[in-house]
């Protein structure tokens, strides 16, 4: 059968030569394990002949996303991976419930030093309040065994509500992945909330910082505005939320380079 | 006079006890709060803040118990 040549004169059920083209596997994600030196993919299946018509498309370069990671990588690269830190980077130890196997954790925030004071401070003063008692005997109507207790109960109420305060703060994380972000909140003893976005679905992240403390001691918070099912996420009182802001932007001009490239999710 | 006294002891006992009793309760609920976020969010410390909210729990035990033996 003769193949038209001229595409004005083409019919719609002529034949179109074309050239022969071999549909690229997508690359599968697998970012801890990327080697950016892997730059084509054939198809196993394909005869191995170099002198076949049959081209291979080169996958695209992976230099672009690699080069957003540097950039995350050397903002975060003098902070801290110390346990206790409220700015934690690239931790060696922290994992969370639901995360993926091969899910690189970057960023581990949680609520600035500064937030603690306030019930440190309590604390001090509870620890210290049965040494007035001397001078304002409220429990000497009370027998000796009565004293006893009612002081070891307001140690222990002492310890509880420091206790309280310390799990509020450790527990409450706001988690940065390189595939997504999470935010865990615990409100008090029951009630916890559980947020996620893919870094993909992020639309717009702002920060604000206001008053003495949060501009003297550089914390504030972040909003996250996302496409997702929570559209807006919020992170209270971290540390450095400008630095955060910086490296959600190159998450997402990461994420975004993958799209272009049409790499799978 | 001294039966006055004695009801007024007795009561102050059992409110003591109750007060205690509660604060049992809240103990074994901080137990299982720390082991539920420590099943979310699992750090270097999660492991110090589980024996230390069973220590708070031992300490309550014997609050209770030293209430009722003691007063």
């Amino acid at each position: 059968m003769p193949r038209a040549k001229d595409l004005d004169t083409i019919a719609p059920d002529d034949m179109v030569s074309a050239i022969p083209s071999v549909s690229v596997p997508k690359l599968k994600k697998h970012k801890k394990a990327r080697s950016h030196s892997v730059e084509t993919q054939r198809d196993a299946s394909l005869p191995l002949n170099p002198s076949s018509p049959l081209k291979i498309a080169p996958l695209p370069s992976r230099s672009a996303d690699l080069k957003y990671r540097q950039k995350v990588y050397e903002l975060i690269k003098d902070k801290t991976a110390w346990p206790l830190s409220a700015f934690l980077a690239r931790p060696k130890v922290f994992n969370f419930d639901g995360q993926n196997e091969d899910e690189e954790i970057l960023l581990v925030l949680r609520r600035h030093w500064f937030t603690n004071l306030h019930w440190i401070f309590l604390t001090i003063v509870m620890l210290v309040g049965p040494m007035f008692l001397k001078y304002v005997p409220l429990l000497s109507s009370f027998s000796a065994k009565y004293q006893f207790v009612f002081i070891l109960f307001w140690y222990l109420l002492t310890f509880a509500i420091t206790f309280e305060h310390f799990l509020s703060w450790y527990f409450n994380v706001f988690i940065i992945t390189e595939e997504r972000v999470i935010d865990i909140d615990f409100y008090n003893l029951l009630d916890k909330k559980y947020s996620e976005a893919e870094l993909a679905m992020i639309q717009d992240v702002t920060s604000k910082q206001g008053g003495v403390s949060q501009t003297v001691f550089d914390y504030g918070d972040v909003l996250i505005q996302t496409a997702a099912e929570i559209p807006v996420i919020k992170i209270d009182q971290i540390p450095n939320p400008n630095l955060i802001v910086q490296i959600l932007q190159q998450m997402r001009g990461e994420e975004r380079q993958e799209e272009l490239e049409g790499r799978q999710k | 006079m001294t039966e006055i006294k004695r009801w007024l002891e007795l009561v102050e006992k059992i409110c003591v006890i109750i007060g205690t009793l509660v604060y049992l309760v809240f103990a074994v609920v901080i137990v299982r709060q720390v082991n539920s976020m420590s099943k979310i969010v699992h750090d270097k410390f999660n492991l110090i803040l589980i024996v230390f909210s069973y220590f708070h729990l031992a300490f309550a035990i014997l609050l209770l118990i030293l209430a009722i033996l003691l007063l």
